[in-house]
């Protein structure tokens, strides 16, 4: 009994620490893991594609692919719960989050996890009832966070796009491209070309706005220089979108999937840029794995499209270093688990005031 | 006090020494600053020093001298650490100054390296201002810098006892191979021996110059011009070596005649100028005269990087002529383009991918730089001939598909497209914080058209067919040129320079994008826009030939000396005072490393902005050094 009693303070403590710790960025994993099972699905589905490279990667069992849903499920699902969790315990912290601007960002990311991971079912089509409803529960939060940011960006004094633009931004673009994507497997296209419309509309300014690079508005700390990874994403998702609405990987499509290629070779040539981020293992090295996901599953659409021999090394390329980023990334969480939540000075601090909640993002 | 004069003046005659540039300091400069009184070693810097003030009384108050000695001992402590190129004899005054390094020693001070020099401009700073009131700490070193400036401009090459040496001067922008060192070496004499120290001590020392130092110094539509305050590293009234004065920009001739030649081409060959009964031989003349200018410029370029590689490493850091990088490539380009179907009717696809591999990497380094770079981020140095950075991309496209490759292509499209929409977002802004941008307008500004003419073409042969998307592009392109062209009185009262050949290409571009367009919709208006567009471009390229020729054989001003890759590497008058406190005040507030490069303390009107950018700089790097100045 005893025993008992003083367990439940113990877990109540521990909840509750957990859950203040916690915060948005930590979506990146599920991120991570929902964009992997949606590729693993997409090497995985029959296709009208008769190189070689390609059979090889339908010899893998099924079962792994359903492991991998199942954990990218698993993780996205116990997410959720613990922002669930924060949300009751710890109001005003998500408060803070969503006027910092990076938090603010992240908060598309648990439904940009979603809608991957209802792309990826194994378990049935994109024509089926189930699949409607779903992807209503999940666009309907990020319409309602569309409105509320877009509108900020022309209309709000303190939070000008000018002002609070940063990488991160571009999560919002990603959302609304994964929601038309999804609509469009849906076989709904003119909700699709809507979603379709208004991220990009929002991608094209924000393109210029963070090449621009105005002074001071969108400097991220170094700590989260990995978020520059984001630029090869929204390309990326974009060609992936625009694929499913027309059909087939033409040539707008391939332009973007070209731009987001560029983009990678552009930042992979300067590693000093991500190098005062590398010496401490923390959650924002899984924004690493994100956008080179999206980036493989766009450049198997494109072998598939184009058929020859350089398309499918590419392919294999860029799946591989996905799959190998993801692996590291999983092993290096396990090894790190007590690094994964900030240590408890922090804590005290950024539970403190608001304007300390930059260093729980990080 | 007879002694200390004659110290005095001989010291003054002597030639003067240069000791390294950058020492470390300690802590113990500002700590010890009102220092330990020594009454004993005060006599004895007294004579040996030649230190007298005759301003101070003689009988003065003992301890007003050796307060005032002190202080001043302390801040030439200070300072013989610090500045980089005090006057004064190596071994003339060794024996006095000797006994006052042994006197500091004790202090430690100073990096034991470079005692001699070290106290021997210790020795010269007091003849300097011997007549100076004593005031404390950094406005002693302004009073250096002023006090010092008439006397010593600083650098050798300003000396006028080198008028005998004078090609010494310009080695300074010399590629340093061993064979040459070494030959230097042996030339100069012995008097001469710190100079080389410095010489060679520079190129090594010398840091990107950042893109703020360029702005500050120069001003212009194609920053050139030097700002009045500014002083440059050459020599102003001579002629520079030849190479030295043959800028990147050289190769604008290139493409305007390689331009040129293309439309000939494709006025002969398209069905809706048959009417116009073109000879083809003119596109084959033009074609073999290009393919000589790109030859020769190439050629003496080259040169130039071999011989004279500081001064190709200064255009590269320059903000607008980094963009001409890609001129010697986008020529290239058009010769291919321009070939004449007698020489030979289809090109080999490697060399595509030849042509393109150097673009492509110039182009990975620069829009990297625009996403990344905190000091060559785009609202800063976004200027027209930024353009040119774009149109290789097109221009490449182009190529690639009218030799049958797809994918290719349609790469550099897409990359050239979207870096293209912000560029362009961001010139028609025409941010404030964009000083590049001339107020007036400058024929720099016919690039504008440049781009989406190119693009129009590009994408008409990747497709197939002049579609809606090549159309909005070329009317895109036609609107830009109707609205400079009806301006074409705001382009008086220019300085000519060989960068205006680059300006010609556009007008080129964009008739024959015009051609292409009137291929498709072959009615009389578009032909006569063709016969008038043709004609403008061939006469603005007449034009500038004959200005060209003007200025080369009549005025002899062709290639006149290049001051914007001379600029110093810090403004001649810094207020050190500003710098240093505003140092402190962000060192306690950041604890990180601050960068003190020798460049931003002379800022002290941006410097709160500049401060910042150096804080958010990535590439900057942190240089561990001297909290003043080099004073060039």
């Amino acid at each position: 009994m005893e025993q008992k009693e003083s367990q439940v303070p113990q877990l109540k403590l521990l909840v509750l620490t957990i859950s203040a710790k916690f915060h948005a960025g930590y979506f990146r994993i599920s991120l991570s893991l929902c964009s992997q099972a949606l590729l693993w699905k997409t090497l995985d589905e029959p296709s009208d594609d008769v190189h070689a490279f390609r059979q090889v990667l339908r010899l893998l069992p099924y079962a792994v692919f359903v492991l991998l849903w199942s954990l990218a499920l698993l993780s996205l699902v116990s997410l959720s719960l613990i922002y669930l969790l924060r949300c009751f315990l710890h109001f005003e912290m998500v408060k803070n989050e969503f006027l910092h601007r990076v938090g603010v960002n992240y908060l598309f990311a648990p439904w940009i996890s979603w809608l991957l991971l209802l792309q990826a079912t194994p378990f049935f089509t994109a024509k089926t009832v189930h699949y409607f409803v779903l992807w209503w529960a999940f666009i309907v939060p990020i319409l309602a966070l569309d409105i509320k940011i877009y509108g900020q960006y022309f209309t709000k004094g303190k939070r000008l796009l000018s002002g609070t633009a940063n990488p991160t931004s571009q999560l919002s673009v990603i959302g609304n491209l994964a929601g038309a994507r999804a609509a469009a497997e849906m076989g709904w296209r003119e909700s699709a070309i809507c979603m379709f419309a208004l991220g990009m509309t929002h991608y094209l300014v924000l393109f210029v706005t963070l090449y621009q690079r105005l002074k001071g508005s969108n400097s991220v700390p170094h700590m989260l220089r990995p978020v520059f990874f984001l630029f090869l994403a929204a390309p990326s998702m974009a060609s992936l979108a625009w694929d499913s609405i027309s059909g087939n990987f033409d040539s707008s499509s391939k332009m973007l999937f070209f731009l987001s290629l560029f983009l990678f070779l552009s930042l992979v040539c300067r590693p000093t840029l991500f190098k005062k981020s590398m010496k401490k293992f923390n959650v924002t090295w899984w924004a690493y794995s994100f956008p080179l996901t999206l980036m493989a599953i766009a450049s198997t659409k494109y072998a598939q499209q184009v058929k020859n021999s350089t398309a499918h090394v590419l392919m294999l390329l860029l799946s591989a270093i996905s799959v190998l980023v993801s692996l590291v990334l999983m092993v290096l969480t396990a090894l790190n688990t007590n690094l994964l939540l900030p240590a408890d000075d922090d804590h005290i601090q950024s539970h403190a005031s608001p304007s300390c909640s930059l260093e729980i993002i990080v | 006090m007879e002694d200390c004069k004659q110290h005095h003046l001989a010291k003054n005659d002597s030639p003067e020494v240069l000791p390294s540039l950058i020492k470390v300091i300690t802590a113990h400069e500002v700590a010890g600053f009102d220092a330990v009184k020594q009454p004993d070693d005060v006599n004895d810097r007294f004579k040996s020093n030649g230190f007298h003030s005759s301003d101070l009384p003689p009988k003065g108050t003992e301890t007003v001298c050796v307060e005032g000695q002190n202080d001043l001992s302390n801040s030439q402590r200070m300072q013989f650490v610090s500045i980089s190129m005090p006057p004064s004899p190596v071994g003339v005054h060794l024996h006095n100054a000797k006994r006052g390094v042994f006197e500091y020693d004790d202090r430690a001070i100073i990096s034991n390296d470079i005692p001699r020099s070290a106290v021997a401009s210790k020795n010269s700073r007091q003849t300097k201002f011997y007549s100076q009131p004593i005031p404390k700490g950094p406005v002693v070193n302004e009073a250096i810098a002023s006090g010092k400036s008439p006397k010593d401009p600083g650098l050798p090459p300003k000396n006028p006892r080198i008028d005998v040496h004078k090609d010494k001067r310009f080695d300074s922008f010399k590629t340093w191979s061993g064979k040459l060192e070494g030959q230097i070496s042996n030339l100069r004499g012995k008097h001469r021996e710190t100079e080389v120290d410095l010489e060679t001590q520079r190129p090594a020392e010398v840091e990107i110059l950042p893109a703020d130092r360029y702005f500050d110094a120069l001003e212009g539509p194609e920053l050139d011009t030097l700002r009045a305050s500014e002083e440059i590293l050459l020599p102003k009234d001579k002629k520079w070596p030849f190479l030295l004065r043959f800028p990147i920009s050289s190769f604008g001739i290139c493409l305007g005649v390689s331009s040129q030649a293309i439309m000939w081409k494709t006025l002969a060959t398209s069905a809706s100028t048959r009417f116009l009964h073109v000879n083809p031989n003119i596109n084959l003349v033009l074609w073999c005269a290009s393919l000589a200018l790109v030859a020769i410029v190439s050629f003496i370029y080259c040169l130039k990087v071999i011989f004279y590689f500081e001064a190709v490493r200064r255009e590269y850091y320059h903000p607008v002529r980094v963009n001409f990088f890609f001129a010697p490539w986008i020529a290239l380009l058009f010769l291919a383009l321009g070939v004449p179907p007698s020489v030979s009717q289809k090109l080999h696809q490697s060399l595509w991918y030849i042509l393109m591999a150097p673009v492509f990497c110039l182009e990975l380094k620069i829009y990297g730089q625009w996403m990344s770079g905190g000091q060559r981020r785009l609202s800063k140095v976004a200027n027209p001939s930024s353009h040119l950075s774009i149109v290789g991309n097109f221009v490449g496209a182009l190529l690639g598909a009218s030799m049958g490759l797809k994918e290719g292509p349609m790469f550099l499209f897409a990359v050239g497209l979207a870096h293209y929409v912000v560029l362009f977002v961001t010139l028609y802004q025409r941010l404030p914080t964009n000083v590049t941008l001339p107020k007036e307008l400058h024929p720099v500004f016919f690039l504008f058209v440049a781009a989406p003419s190119v693009a129009s073409m590009a994408w008409a042969r990747i497709q197939g067919s002049f579609d809606y998307g090549a159309r909005i592009a070329y009317f895109i392109a036609l609107f830009l040129y109707f609205s400079l062209a009806v301006r074409v009185n705001f382009f008086r009262g220019f300085r000519f320079s060989l960068a205006w050949w680059a300006y010609t290409f556009p007008m080129t571009g964009a008739a024959i994008a015009t051609i292409r367009y009137s291929v498709v919709v072959t009615n009389i208006v578009t032909k006569s826009l063709t016969v008038v567009l043709c004609a403008v471009a061939t006469l603005t390229v007449a034009s500038v030939l004959v200005t060209t020729i003007i200025h080369a054989f009549v005025l002899g001003d062709l290639f006149p000396n290049d001051i914007a890759i001379a600029i110093s590497e810090s403004r001649p008058k810094p207020s050190v005072k500003w710098f240093h406190k505003r140092n402190a005040s962000s060192d306690n507030k950041n604890g990180e490393k601050f960068l003190k490069c020798s460049n931003s303390e002379g800022k002290d009107i941006v410097a709160a902005s500049v401060l910042k950018d150096v804080e958010n700089s990535h590439s900057h790097k942190v240089l561990e050094t001297l909290i003043l100045p080099v004073i060039l």
